[in-house]
């Protein structure tokens, strides 16, 4: 970053003594670069980055993590307070638990799995959202009784706009292919450790017992897989354009919600 | 010199899989697990129509009474119960069975509505609150054959419909809504009388109770009616009390009609090309698109253009209909479920179906059934979810608030709702386990 060329150093209008040569004993103005300006004077453009990290990702965890340089920390807090939701793709398997709800955890159970359908996953599934629908609701800390609350309702754009627990919008299967499943989660305020309770709890209504074996998230907020980069692209060019290529998402975002 | 025992150690990855796989597998469930069915109620427990003695009297001294269950609360019934219907104060639930209890009911029983329930302190007076589901002794010819097809029960009757002997039906006949004869000062209460009905012309295959009216449909598409009539309610064509169940024609003559409906003074039918008639009370404007008199005492033909309709539910003072694609619509008095500005209307209003869970993410979700109490609706969808919205009468929303819902409300039942029922200030649901 600092060997590239940097901004060209600031001119000022001095009155120096006429060239030697002419004779004249009188002050010329020139325009000469500031001294103060000069890089050796200056030193490195950067010494540090103020790097900020958005909502966290486990170590187990992968998929898109938002990283705001500079000015984008304070439009990092802005996008918190969007309560934007995330996507997640969690694949479970069915028929262990594990004390941390992960396949690399203290085996704690095996049971068995094969009276388990799709039919039956989706049912659970559609409980999981109805009951996540009911905390939404409730957590918005909006009077149920206005007409602004039935017309947010309709539109579906109640959401908590501060503290809340854990809340699960969306919920629906993927792949199903006993004893492997893979889910896809739109959720708010959680954290992956929830998302694999979520796994363990799912595996329990169903008699049987599951853990997670992946968390990826594919989605936070206005930032896709496709925006993110890989860790092959980690240098400058690439990130210089992916902050160019979001500036404009994210502002439209911030516009719209605040 | 013996040496110590080495320690432990972190298990090595061989041993971690070892045990794994010499781990003991529990089952749980076997192939053959079946999904069982329960029953849920919720609301007014104060007159035993939850069928939980416990919250009117409780086991311990120094427990109290519970007033109201805000929230399912389950029932647990010895046969899959197939149908339920809740009335004024009371329950009643039937089961399919060929045993000889083939129908349980429980709450108010000054007028008789659930049969005679010997009391066990006199063996000469009846209860009059039964506070846990007993059994109602029918006088059937065949007990081990014939089996109950629907229960429904109005403020203060109750009537039951089987497969091969006609209707049943007993509690209050001062307005002659049991199909029999008014007798001046009959004392309905501790009485044995459970009058049958038989004479239609083609088997009984619905029947529905008003508040003091009944109605009958047949398999024909025929309708009759018997009970009070001051606000046009048996259709008939006068304003008196019927005490013999007659036919009704108006409209509907000829026409072959699917479903019936009605809870408080007002009655709705569907016809099997989806047309809605309407007759009954219309002071809260239930029948206003077709008049503006607030007693309508033959059946009229409700010129509504929001497609075929399904399925309709009648309440105390609003309707709802549900049509073919899965849209439900309100109109009428009270609160009608779009939220506290739409108070009354003449005109069916669509609710949104976002409010029943339909989204991008889910667009197949529409709404299978519709339901009404006197003042609360009740609709099911696809998905096996119970959105109701409402007064809230004592709980009965079963939401676990006491306010009223402006719009609708999932509420929380541990498994697939297939069967709601709604009443006065109480409701219950018949449930099938995951």
């Amino acid at each position: 970053l600092n060997a590239a060329p940097g901004r060209a150093p600031r001119q000022q209008v001095r009155f120096l003594p006429a060239p030697a040569g002419s004779g004249a004993v009188e002050l010329v103005a020139a325009r000469v670069p500031v001294l103060a300006d000069h890089p050796r004077v200056r030193g490195p453009r950067f010494r540090k980055l103020k790097i900020g990290a958005g909502h966290r990702l486990d170590v187990k965890a992968s998929g898109v993590f938002v990283l705001g340089i500079g000015h984008g920390n304070k439009l990092l807090t802005d996008l918190y307070n969007c309560h934007l939701t995330k996507v997640y793709t969690v694949g479970g398997l069915f028929g262990k638990a594990t004390d941390d709800f992960s396949d690399t955890g203290n085996l704690v159970e095996k049971t068995t799995f094969d009276h388990i359908t799709r039919e039956k996953l989706e049912r659970i599934l559609a409980v999981i959202q109805g009951t996540n629908q009911k905390a939404l609701l409730m957590y918005s800390n909006i009077d149920m009784k206005t007409q602004e609350a039935y017309e947010l309702a309709v539109k579906g754009l109640i959401r908590p706009m501060g503290k809340s627990p854990p809340i699960i919008t969306a919920i629906r299967c993927l792949q199903f292919a006993v004893p492997e499943f893979q889910l896809e989660i739109h959720c708010l305020h959680e954290t992956q450790q929830y998302l694999r309770k979520v796994v363990h709890e799912i595996g329990l209504e169903l008699k049987s017992s599951a853990v997670c074996t992946q968390v990826r998230r594919i989605r936070d907020g206005v930032f896709t897989l496709d925006d993110a980069l890989p860790r092959t692209q980690w240098n400058l060019q690439s990130i210089q354009e992916a902050i160019r290529n979001c500036q404009l998402k994210v502002e439209t975002e911030l516009e719209r919600t605040l | 010199r013996r040496g110590l025992a080495a320690a432990a150690g972190p298990p090595s990855t061989r041993q971690l899989r070892e045990a794994e796989e010499a781990a003991p597998v529990f089952q749980y469930a076997g192939k053959a697990a079946r999904r069982t069915d329960r029953v849920f109620g919720w609301g007014f427990c104060y007159s035993g129509a939850l069928g939980v003695p416990s919250f009117v009297r409780p086991d311990a001294g120094w427990k109290k009474p519970r007033r109201i269950q805000p929230t399912p609360y389950r029932l647990e019934t010895e046969e899959k119960i197939s149908s339920a219907a809740c009335g004024y104060g009371f329950t009643l639930l039937a089961s399919k069975t060929r045993d000889i209890n083939k129908v349980w009911g429980m709450g108010l029983n000054k007028d008789s509505q659930l049969g005679f329930q010997r009391s066990r302190r006199d063996q000469t007076k009846g209860y009059e609150y039964v506070l846990e589901p007993s059994p109602i002794p029918l006088p059937l010819e065949k007990p081990q054959q014939t089996r109950v097809l629907q229960v429904s029960c109005g403020r203060a009757h109750s009537l039951v419909l089987t497969d091969s002997e006609g209707v049943f039906t007993m509690g209050n006949n001062s307005y002659g809504q049991c199909g029999r004869k008014v007798v001046e000062d009959e004392i309905y209460s501790g009485s044995h009388l459970i009058h049958q009905l038989k004479e239609f012309d083609s088997r009984v295959v619905q029947v529905v109770c008003g508040q003091d009216h009944s109605l009958f449909r047949t398999k024909k598409g025929t309708v009759y009616a018997c009970g009070w009539g001051a606000d046009g309610q048996t259709g008939l064509g006068h304003y008196n009390i019927t005490s013999v169940p007659t036919q009704l024609h108006g409209d509907i003559a000829g026409v072959n009609i699917i479903q019936v409906s009605s809870y408080g003074d007002c009655c709705l039918a569907v016809s099997d090309e989806g047309e809605v008639f309407g007759w009954g009370n219309s002071e809260y404007l239930q029948l206003a698109s077709v008049t503006e008199t607030t007693q309508v005492n033959v059946p009229r033909h409700l010129p509504f253009k929001i497609g075929r309709v399904k399925e309709a539910a009648c309440g105390g003072t609003g309707n709802l209909v549900l049509t073919e694609d899965g849209n439900v619509f309100v109109w009428g008095y009270g609160i009608l479920g779009k939220g506290p500005n739409l108070i009354e209307t003449a005109v069916p209003e669509m609710i949104p179906p976002s409010l029943f869970g339909r989204s991008d993410f889910s667009p197949d979700v529409c709404v299978a059934h519709v339901r009404c109490g006197l003042s609360q609706f009740a609709a099911l969808t696809n998905r096996g979810e119970l959105f109701v919205w409402g007064k809230n009468l004592r709980g009965c929303l079963g939401t676990g608030r006491m306010e009223d819902q402006y719009f609708p409300w999932r509420v929380t039942v541990p498994g697939e709702v297939v069967d709601v029922a709604c009443g006065v200030d109480h409701m219950v649901s018949m449930v099938r386990s995951f």
